[in-house]
């Protein structure tokens, strides 16, 4: 396990690096500079600024200082907010992004599990179609929609949160909810779909004239072999949940890191989009290494020690 | 002999005290015991140094929180900041600014040497500052900029405490409002060294002068505080007690936010402002920006083609577009110049340069302009293409003017909508045929725009060229720099020849149209830089 985890850690390192030379060199290809007021500048006035942050220099040159910045713990500093390091200004947002992303996961997913398991347990009776029909809502309603429906009604009209900022959970919840509709759907969708094919395969029938309770074989040998195929896209829905905040952080003028990203690109602020592309590389591979050690843990048939002998 | 033009600020605003004083208590609202005001941002606050500053969220918190020598007003009026009074000498070269006794907020003197300390720093080529180009007339700006002189030959000297020498390598009559903007307050010294690369990116790591100091700012949080600066001279006049900034992205957000009271001001979009233009919370507060049509006539078809260019003028109905299409209280210009920009006694620039044909419609005269300029050309036809910017605004701006110039016959237009950035690139490389780009006013003087369209002009991206009008320009900025009326004459004439000649084509002002909650009053709007003034805003009564 660990021979294994170490090779994974390299890969993600050399990943990682191929991550960061092809969006640096992609990004330098923008056009524009990171100048606020460049349409006030004449060129040569441009050409003395630039020169200044060193943006003058042969786009290799530059390449190699920021890589080599990077293995230093420098990052740089944003051009957005003029002095500010990028550590600093990932840092200091980050948290309200991780702290809603969380929340909506575990609202989103342990809810859906539970609700696609009954669904499929009710095969077909009204239970059934009520838990359908709310994950096909959840589906097909754009989260933003919710956003503002819920913050009209729950927020404007009936006071009950608040309609935006940020500062305590009464200032998460609607953010929440509207971020773990889509997980809760897909969740719920995927685990009833696998627990009807479980339900219905010979071991179940096995384990049912063994005499075991009705629960217990729900839960020690239906439910534990349909999540495998849901931990598949628990992952991807994690990182969707993280990168795609950027609307709702926006509807609840939330504090995160969603919307630095888009007006980084936008203003060619080249740290902050380097430091928030690698940001957002980490978390997607850190999640896909958890997917495959969690896949081991529920299926002992995929443990990874075993595949490599 | 010596002539000496001093303003008595004292007497100007002594008198106007006891006008106010006169007018009586039953008149003046009631305020209210919560003297807070929730104001609104949609981006960020980026920075809070004076040399950095380039956008109107940290221009319009530092203009609150900082003073400079003079302070901009409602309409653009000067009164005095720093400066009790200034003197300028027959030349119009030397400017003297006599400092009154003021304090920072850690209680140390504001003195001339800050200003000195300020200025340099924003020039020296290390600070890489994007608007030190304000100080293009201020003598030694462009060796010092470039590098090649030392900071302390720019030409400002602190003579004593409290007088400030400037000196101009030529006159400049709209210096005053330059010494209002943020690119000129003061800096101190010490703190500026003390904190070092950390100078001005958190609320605790810079000191204020103004009426209003800033706090819970940690350099990248969406909400901060300007706070009442006792220890600011005028601090009696100062009536709220804190100004609760909160950045807000979403319209939608921002309007529920401003029906449910939680913030005082919004400002309304084009589909808000259609709902809520006869509410009697909207105010409509005139830009100094203005979007216009630029012709390629670096070669090809619009050079020496008067015609062609007045013909595609004529064919765009502004009206319309800015009434049905635009609808959120931008208008029809007057001319290239912004209407309520600069204004000579009670004559609005825009109204003294008026050129009725530079922006009117009149589709019968464009389809005869446009079959004589296709003729000069000798083509029969000819397709051309129309550049903007992918917003919203640029793309409504495209699609009206292709549906108007449709109307031309011969003419083929094709468009093509890209970002700010690459419609700048290619607008600076020439690669277009017509293109929709905008100016904003620094400074509420008319040469702030007409200085655009000489010749030489980097941002004269169609390169028209005029004789008349580069000698009218040069003449304002040099021989007539010094004498208001000749110049005042110079711009307008400038202005005629631009719009005569239809260098340019205006197609629209815009406006920002805002709803105030009725309990907020005294607030100073201006047109240019940042915008706003709380010093003498106060909340009524509104229990």
């Amino acid at each position: 396990m660990a021979k294994y985890l170490l090779k994974r850690v390299f890969y993600l390192l050399l990943t990682l690096f191929i991550v960061i030379t092809v969006t640096f060199f992609l990004m330098k290809l923008l056009p524009g500079t990171p100048l606020q007021n460049q349409q006030k500048l004449s060129p040569a006035q441009q050409h003395l600024i630039l020169k200044q942050y060193g943006l003058t220099k042969p786009i290799w040159q530059q390449y190699l200082i920021y890589v080599g910045g990077v293995f230093q713990g420098n990052f740089g500093t944003s051009f957005q907010f003029s002095d500010q390091p990028v550590s600093y200004l990932i840092s200091s947002r980050i948290g309200p992004s991780l702290l809603l992303g969380l929340q909506a996961m575990i609202l989103g997913v342990v809810p859906g599990i539970l609700v696609g398991a009954l669904g499929a347990i009710k095969k077909n009776t009204w239970v059934d179609t009520t838990t359908t029909i709310i994950s096909i809502l959840g589906i097909s309603i754009p989260s933003f929609v919710l956003a503002v429906l819920l913050q009209y009604f729950l927020g404007l009209k009936l006071h009950l949160f608040p309609i935006a900022d940020w500062g305590g959970f009464a200032y998460t919840v609607l953010p929440t909810l509207a971020l773990a509709a889509s997980p809760f759907a897909d969740t719920a969708r995927f685990t009833r779909t696998e627990m009807v094919d479980v339900l219905n395969s010979d071991y179940i029938e096995l384990a049912r004239a063994k005499g075991l309770s009705k629960w217990g074989v729900i839960y020690h040998h239906a439910l534990r072999n349909s999540l495998i195929p849901v931990v598949t896209i628990i992952g991807p829905l994690a990182v969707n949940i993280m990168t795609g905040s950027m609307v709702i952080e926006n509807i609840f003028s939330i504090p995160g890191i969603g919307e630095q990203f888009v007006k980084s690109i936008l203003t060619n602020d080249y740290p902050t989009i380097m430091a928030v592309t690698i940001v957002y590389s980490v978390m997607l591979m850190v999640v896909l290494l958890i997917t495959d050690i969690v896949y081991g843990i529920i299926d002992p048939r995929i443990r990874i020690s075993g595949r490599s002998n | 002999m010596k002539f000496k033009k001093t303003i008595a600020f004292g007497t100007i605003s002594g008198a106007s005290l006891l006008l106010l004083a006169s007018c009586g208590h039953q008149n003046r609202p009631r305020l209210d015991s919560d003297q807070t005001l929730h104001w609104v941002e949609t981006a960020d606050l980026p920075t809070m140094d004076p040399s950095k500053s380039t956008d109107v969220v940290s221009g319009g918190a530092l203009n609150n929180v900082d003073e400079g020598l003079l302070r901009i007003g409602q309409g653009s009026k000067l009164r005095p900041g720093v400066a009790k009074s200034y003197e300028v000498s027959k030349d119009g070269k030397t400017w003297t600014f006599n400092l009154r006794h003021s304090k920072w907020s850690n209680g140390t003197p504001v003195t001339a040497a800050d200003f000195v300390y300020g200025w340099r720093r924003t020039v020296t080529p290390k600070t890489a500052a994007q608007y030190a180009y304000l100080y293009s007339h201020v003598a030694n700006f462009e060796a010092v900029n470039k590098g090649k002189k030392s900071p302390s030959s720019l030409g400002v000297k602190a003579h004593g405490k409290h007088q400030l020498i400037v000196t101009l390598s030529k006159p400049q009559g709209y210096f005053k409002y330059l010494v209002a903007s943020q690119a000129f307050l003061p800096q101190n010294q010490q703190v500026v060294k003390k904190y070092g690369a950390k100078y001005a990116t958190a609320a605790d790591k810079a000191v204020y002068n103004g009426p209003f100091k800033l706090t819970d700012w940690n350099g990248t949080n969406d909400t901060w505080t300007l706070k009442k600066n006792n220890r600011y001279w005028d601090a009696k006049a100062t009536k709220l007690k804190a100004v609760k900034y909160q950045v807000i992205k979403d319209p939608g957000t921002w309007l529920s936010l401003y029906q449910s009271g939680k913030v005082d001001e919004l400002m309304t979009d084009g589909l808000q402002y259609r709902h809520l233009k006869n509410s009697p919370d909207m105010h409509v507060r005139e830009s100094a920006s203005m979007f216009y049509l630029e012709f390629n006539q670096r070669n090809g078809f619009f050079k020496n083609n008067v015609d062609a260019r007045k013909a595609i003028s004529l064919a765009i109905n502004r009206q319309s577009f800015t009434h049905n299409i635009l609808a959120d209280g931008s208008h029809k210009p007057k001319g290239f110049v912004p209407a309520g920009l600069a204004k000579k006694g009670h004559t609005d620039f825009a109204d003294a340069a008026y050129v009725k044909s530079g922006t009117a419609y009149n589709l019968t005269e464009a389809r005869a302009l446009w079959k004589k300029a296709l003729q000069q050309s000798g083509q029969s036809s000819i397709t051309l293409n129309l550049l903007a910017d992918d917003t919203p605004n640029g793309k409504k701006t495209i699609e009206f003017i292709q549906s108007q110039l449709d109307k031309l016959p011969g003419l083929k237009l094709t468009t093509t909508a890209v970002p700010f950035n690459v419609r700048l690139t290619r607008s600076n490389d020439g690669d277009f045929d017509m293109v929709v780009g905008g100016w904003i006013a620094d400074f509420p003087d008319a040469i702030s725009f007409s200085s655009l369209f000489t010749s030489n002009n980097a941002y004269n991206r169609g390169r028209w060229q005029n004789k008349a009008y580069d000698t009218a320009i040069k003449n304002a900025e040099g021989k007539d720099a010094n004498n208001p009326d000749s110049r005042w004459n110079d711009l307008v004439s400038a202005e005629k020849t631009l719009m005569e000649q239809q260098g340019v084509a205006p197609i629209y002002q815009r406006s920002q149209p805002q709803m105030l909650k009725p309990y907020v009053h005294g607030l100073q709007y201006f047109p240019t830089g940042a915008q706003w003034d709380f010093s003498r805003a106060y909340i009524s009564s509104h229990q």
